[in-house]
C-alpha cells in the first residue's frame, strides 16, 4: 500500500508535467492538445537516438531531446494551429490529433516497432523514504515536477511576459488593444508546451520498467494527462498538477486492490471513472480558477 | 413604387415543402444539360463498371473491394454523427470493435447462424453508442471530443481485454457464413448491406427524423424552441449510428474470418474521423470517395510497390490538415458540380455549399 502511494506520486508527477503542457496550450489557443502525448514520445525517441544510437553524453542527449520537442511544438503551432486560427475549435482538435497519428507513424518508420530502452540518468539503488525504496529515477521526477512547478508559478506571478500570457488568455480581445500580440503568445505557449511534454517523455521513458515503442506516451499517459488538466480546471497550472497526482494515486491504489480480482487495467477504469465524474459533476475541476 | 403589402409577398416566396409538381422522372427529363439521358448514360457507366470490374476481377482485388464496401458502412456511420449531428466520434473503434467480437462471438462461442450474430452485433453497437450518447446530453464540443476519446481507449484496455470474451491475442474465429464463401459472392453480400445502410440513412435524412438531427446540429436552443426534442434526437444519432458501425464491425469480422481485439486501436478511430473529414462532413458522394482512397490506397501502394506502405498514414495526415486548412469542404465539395448536375441540376463550379466554413461543418 505505501508503495503504490508513492509509485502513485511519482507516476502522477509525469501526468502533472505533461497535464501542464495540456494547460499551456489551452491558455494560448482554448483547444484540447492531443499532439501533446506525441511531442514527449518525439522528445524520448530523441533522446534514445542520441544517447543510446550516437553515445552522446547524457546531458547533451537530453537538451538535444527537449529542444526537438520544443521545435515540434514550434512546427505544429506554425503550420497547423496558426491557420486555423479562427475555426471551430473541435477542428483544430482534429488537426492536433491528425499531428499525433503523423508523429507515431514517423516514429515507426524511423525507430521500427521494436522495443527501445533509454536508461535512467542516474543508477543505483537508491534510498529508501518510510521503508519505501525509491530509485534514483523517481527522485529526478519528483524533483522535476517540483522545479517546473515553482518555476511556473513565478514566471506566471512575477515577469511580465506570464503576465502578459496570463492576460492574452483571459481576454484575448482586450489584451490586444494594450499591445499584447495573440500570435506572438500562442507561438510561445506551444513552443514551452512541447518542451514540457519533452521533459514529461524523457521522465517517463527513463522510469523503472518504461519501454519506448512508437507512441507510447500517447498510449500510455495522455489520457491520464488529460484527467489530471481537467481535474485541476484546464486553465489552472497548479490544478494540474494537483490533478496529476491525485489520479497517479488512485491508480496505483486502484492497481494495488484489483490486481488479482481479474479486471483488465484497473488504471483506467479508474481513468474513466475520474474522468466521467469530474465532467459530469463538476466540469470547472477542482481548482477551477486561472492560475 | 411598391406598397408594403407587395413587398412583404416579394420577399416571402413561398415553400413548398412537399414537392408536388411534376414528377421526379420529369424533372430530370427536362432537367439541364443532357437531360435524363445523360444522367442514365453516366449512373449506367458507374454500376456497369463496377459489376464489370467485379467479374474480372482477381481473388486480392475482391478482398480489397469487400473492405471498401466494409469501410464505406463505417464512414456511413460516422458521418451520420459527425455530419449530420456534429457530435465528434474520435472513439468509434470501440463500436466497430464491439460489433466484430459480437458477432464473431456469437457464431463462435454460441453456434449462432451468421444472420442473427450480425443483427446482435448492430444492436450491441447501438447500446453501446447509446450509453455514449447519453453522457454526450451533457457535454459538447471539446468534453465530448475528450470523453469519446477516453470511451474508446476504455473499450480497448479494459472491454477488449476480458479473454473470456475475446480469446486475447489468439483472436476469435468468425467464419464466412454458409452460401457466402466465395470471394465474389462474400463482396456481394457486403454490397448487399452497404445498400441497405446507404438507403436507410438517405431515407432517414429526408424524414422528420433527419430533419431534426440537422436542427439540432445547427442550433440546439433554437431547436428546442420550435419542438424538437433535442435530447431524444441526440441520443437517436448516437444509437444509430453504433448500430451501422456494429454492422461494418461485424462484415469486417467475418471479412477478416479471425477478429483479434488489438485490430480496434485509437489510430482505426483516427481513420474514421480522417474519412469523414477528408471525405467531406455531411456529403455522401464525398466520404464514399474518401472511403475508397483510404482502403485502397495503402493496399494498392504495397502490393504494386509504388512506395512503402507505411508512408499511407502520414499521407492520411496530410490531407486532413489541407482539407480543414485549404478545402473544408473536402472531396465532396469537390464532387459537387457532378452530384449536383446528376440529381437534376446544372453542372456548375460555383455551387451555394453548406461545408465552405472553415472545418467543412465540424463544431
Amino acid at each position: 500500500m505505501k508503495e503504490a502511494i508513492v509509485l502513485g506520486i511519482v507516476n502522477g508527477a509525469v501526468w502533472g508535467v505533461l497535464a501542464v503542457g495540456l494547460v499551456l496550450v489551452y491558455k494560448g489557443s482554448r483547444v484540447f492538445n492531443f499532439a501533446q502525448g506525441e511531442f514527449a514520445t518525439v522528445g524520448a525517441y530523441v533522446a534514445w537516438l542520441t544517447i543510446a544510437g550516437l553515445g552522446w553524453p547524457y546531458p547533451v542527449g537530453v537538451v538535444i531531446a527537449v529542444a526537438a520537442a520544443a521545435a515540434m511544438g514550434f512546427l505544429t503551432e506554425r503550420l497547423v494551429v496558426r491557420p486555423l486560427f479562427n475555426a471551430p475549435r473541435v477542428t483544430l482538435l482534429v488537426a492536433t490529433a491528425g499531428v499525433a497519428v503523423g508523429a507515431i507513424q514517423l516514429e515507426l518508420i524511423i525507430g521500427r516497432p521494436e522495443v527501445r530502452v533509454l536508461e535512467p540518468a542516474l543508477s543505483g539503488r537508491g534510498a529508501s523514504v518510510f521503508g519505501v525504496l525509491i530509485t534514483p529515477q523517481e527522485y529526478i521526477i519528483v524533483l522535476a515536477l517540483l522545479l517546473i512547478g515553482g518555476g511556473l508559478a513565478y514566471f506566471f506571478a512575477r515577469t511580465r511576459l506570464g503576465l502578459r500570457i496570463l492576460a492574452a488568455s483571459q481576454d484575448p480581445l482586450a489584451a490586444q488593444l494594450v499591445g499584447i500580440s495573440s500570435k506572438r503568445i500562442s507561438s510561445i505557449l506551444w513552443t514551452s508546451a512541447a518542451a514540457l511534454g519533452g521533459i514529461a517523455g524523457l521522465l517517463l521513458a527513463a522510469a523503472p520498467g518504461q519501454a519506448l515503442s512508437p507512441g507510447f506516451v500517447t498510449r500510455n499517459a495522455l489520457l491520464a494527462a488529460f484527467a489530471a488538466a481537467v481535474l485541476g480546471g484546464m486553465s489552472s497550472v497548479a490544478g494540474a498538477f494537483v490533478g496529476g497526482v491525485v489520479i497517479g494515486i488512485s491508480q496505483q491504489v486502484a492497481q494495488f486492490f484489483l490486481f488479482d480480482k481479474g479486471v483488465p487495467s484497473p488504471d483506467v477504469v479508474v481513468l474513466m471513472a475520474l474522468l466521467l465524474l469530474v465532467l459530469l459533476v463538476r466540469p470547472q475541476g477542482i481548482l477551477g480558477k486561472e492560475v | 413604387v411598391a406598397t408594403a403589402e407587395e413587398l412583404e409577398v416579394a420577399e416571402i416566396p413561398e415553400v413548398d415543402l412537399r414537392e408536388e409538381g411534376p414528377s421526379r422522372l420529369a424533372q430530370l427529363r427536362d432537367a439541364p444539360h443532357g437531360g435524363l439521358w445523360a444522367r442514365g448514360l453516366f449512373g449506367t457507366v458507374l454500376l456497369g463498371g463496377f459489376v464489370v470490374l467485379t467479374l474480372v476481377a482477381d481473388d486480392i482485388l475482391l478482398l480489397d473491394l469487400q473492405r471498401v464496401f466494409v469501410f464505406a458502412i463505417a464512414a456511413i456511420s460516422i458521418n451520420l454523427l459527425m455530419g449530420y449531428a456534429g457530435q465528434i466520434s474520435l472513439g468509434h473503434q470501440a463500436f466497430f470493435g464491439v460489433g466484430a467480437l459480437t458477432s464473431a462471438g456469437l457464431v463462435t462461442e454460441m453456434g449462432l447462424n451468421f444472420w442473427p450474430a450480425v443483427a446482435g452485433a448492430a444492436l450491441l453497437g447501438a447500446f453501446s453508442a447509446g450509453i455514449l450518447g447519453i453522457v454526450a446530453l451533457r457535454l459538447r464540443g471539446l468534453y465530448l471530443a475528450l470523453i469519446t476519446l477516453a470511451y474508446g481507449f476504455f473499450a480497448e484496455n479494459v472491454i477488449f481485454n476480458i479473454r473470456a470474451l475475446t480469446r486475447g491475442a489468439a483472436g476469435m474465429p468468425a467464419p464466412r457464413p454458409d452460401g457466402f464463401t466465395s470471394e465474389r459472392l462474400f463482396l456481394w453480400l457486403v454490397v448487399g448491406f452497404f445498400v441497405l445502410v446507404q438507403f436507410t440513412d438517405w431515407q432517414l435524412l429526408r424524414s422528420k427524423v433527419g430533419r431534426a438531427i440537422l436542427a439540432v446540429r445547427d442550433d440546439e436552443t433554437v431547436a428546442s424552441s420550435l419542438g424538437v426534442d433535442v435530447t431524444l434526437y441526440k441520443t437517436l444519432a448516437f444509437v444509430l449510428s453504433g448500430a451501422f458501425a456494429g454492422l461494418a464491425g461485424a462484415l469486417f469480422a467475418h471479412q477478416t474470418t479471425l477478429v483479434v481485439a488489438s485490430d480496434f486501436s485509437f489510430q482505426l478511430a483516427l481513420i474514421f474521423v480522417f474519412v469523414a473529414v477528408v471525405g467531406g462532413l455531411g456529403s455522401r458522394a464525398g466520404v464514399f470517395t474518401a472511403a475508397i482512397f483510404f482502403t485502397l490506397f495503402p493496399s494498392f501502394a504495397s502490393r504494386y510497390d509504388w512506395f512503402n506502405p507505411e508512408y499511407v498514414p502520414l499521407v492520411g495526415v496530410v490531407l486532413l490538415v489541407l482539407t480543414l486548412i485549404v478545402h473544408p469542404g473536402g472531396i465532396g465539395e469537390a464532387l459537387r458540380p457532378v452530384t449536383e448536375w446528376f440529381r437534376g441540376g446544372r453542372f456548375s463550379m460555383h455551387h451555394e455549399g453548406s461545408g465552405t466554413e472553415p472545418g467543412g461543418g465540424l463544431r
